[in-house]
């Protein structure tokens, strides 16, 4: 029941998320939306029981790359309409319906994913009926520096050479 | 309703998607959105895998990767564009027609 629930939601996010930067014609939308997409598939690896993976989509996208991407379009100025269809300069607001539909929708999303992160960490037991330790982080440790050592320490290589090459490549030349 | 099939779909929506905005989007930004789509599919084609055919933990090893490296290309292809920007002035795709600054 609760699975389901969470399964239903986190699909519904993420497939409106992608219909939305398909269809959606403002850049800075397409960024939000995306996060919505992410987020729901940050739901789906924990609804399967990958809660490591889990919290490293939730840590990694929406903490690095949407913010990337979001300073990226702000430094291009990719979003130019600042008058709404009328030809009406907009003001700030504190947002419509619609937007606290979506705000709404991905906190409960969120906070499914969340609290199924917690709940190994959070069930209680009876005096000397533990139950046996249930997440992946400890498996996923163990192998990442036994069987994949190798793919392990070629992404850090990969990691180091993405970060000198954006800022070399982002470096504003003289001349 | 927790199965691969629901998942495998889900999957090819996300694949879907981000093929026709790398196919239809003028906006450099807008394709790499596209990538990181794609990206999140096959990630989670693994995971799926992972849980419903063979119960094997390589498979989520293989979604990390995955983040992992559209972490790289996100940082790198956004450096590409902020500096194509310099150049330029523009953002769009059809206007990077020569390598040469």
């Amino acid at each position: 029941m609760f699975e389901n629930f969470l399964f239903l939601s986190s699909a519904l996010l993420t497939l409106a998320g992608a219909l939305g930067v398909v269809f959606t014609k403002n850049l800075m939308h397409a960024c939000v939306l995306l996060l919505a997409t992410l987020f729901g598939v940050s739901g789906l690896y924990a609804v399967i029981g990958a809660d490591f993976l889990a919290a490293s989509q939730l840590v990694v996208y929406a903490g690095g790359v949407i913010i990337l991407m979001l300073f990226a379009v702000m430094l291009t100025g990719g979003t130019a309409d600042n008058d709404n269809k009328f030809g009406i300069e907009k003001v700030a607001a504190m947002g419509s319906v619609k937007t606290y539909i979506y705000a709404g929708l991905t906190v409960l999303v969120m906070s499914f994913t969340i609290l199924k992160i917690l709940a190994n960490y959070m069930r209680t037991f009876e005096p000397g009926k533990l139950a046996p330790f249930e997440s992946t982080v400890e498996e996923i440790g163990t192998l990442l520096v036994t069987d994949h050592v190798l793919a392990f320490e070629i992404s850090s290589i990969l990691l180091l050479g993405a970060l000198v090459g954006a800022a070399a490549i982002a470096r504003p030349r003289k001349g | 309703m927790v199965s691969l099939s629901s998942y495998l779909f889900i999957s090819f929506a996300l694949f879907i998607s981000g093929l026709a905005v790398m196919i239809a989007r003028k906006n450099i930004i807008a394709i790499l959105l596209g990538i990181e789509l794609i990206l999140n599919s096959a990630a989670l084609n693994f995971a799926a895998y992972a849980r419903f055919v063979n119960q094997n933990i390589d498979g989520h090893l293989m979604s990390l990767f995955i983040i992992v490296i559209a972490a790289a290309e996100a940082a790198v292809g956004l450096a590409i564009v902020i500096r194509f920007f310099q150049i330029k002035e523009t953002i769009h795709i059809d206007d990077a027609t020569q390598l040469q600054a």
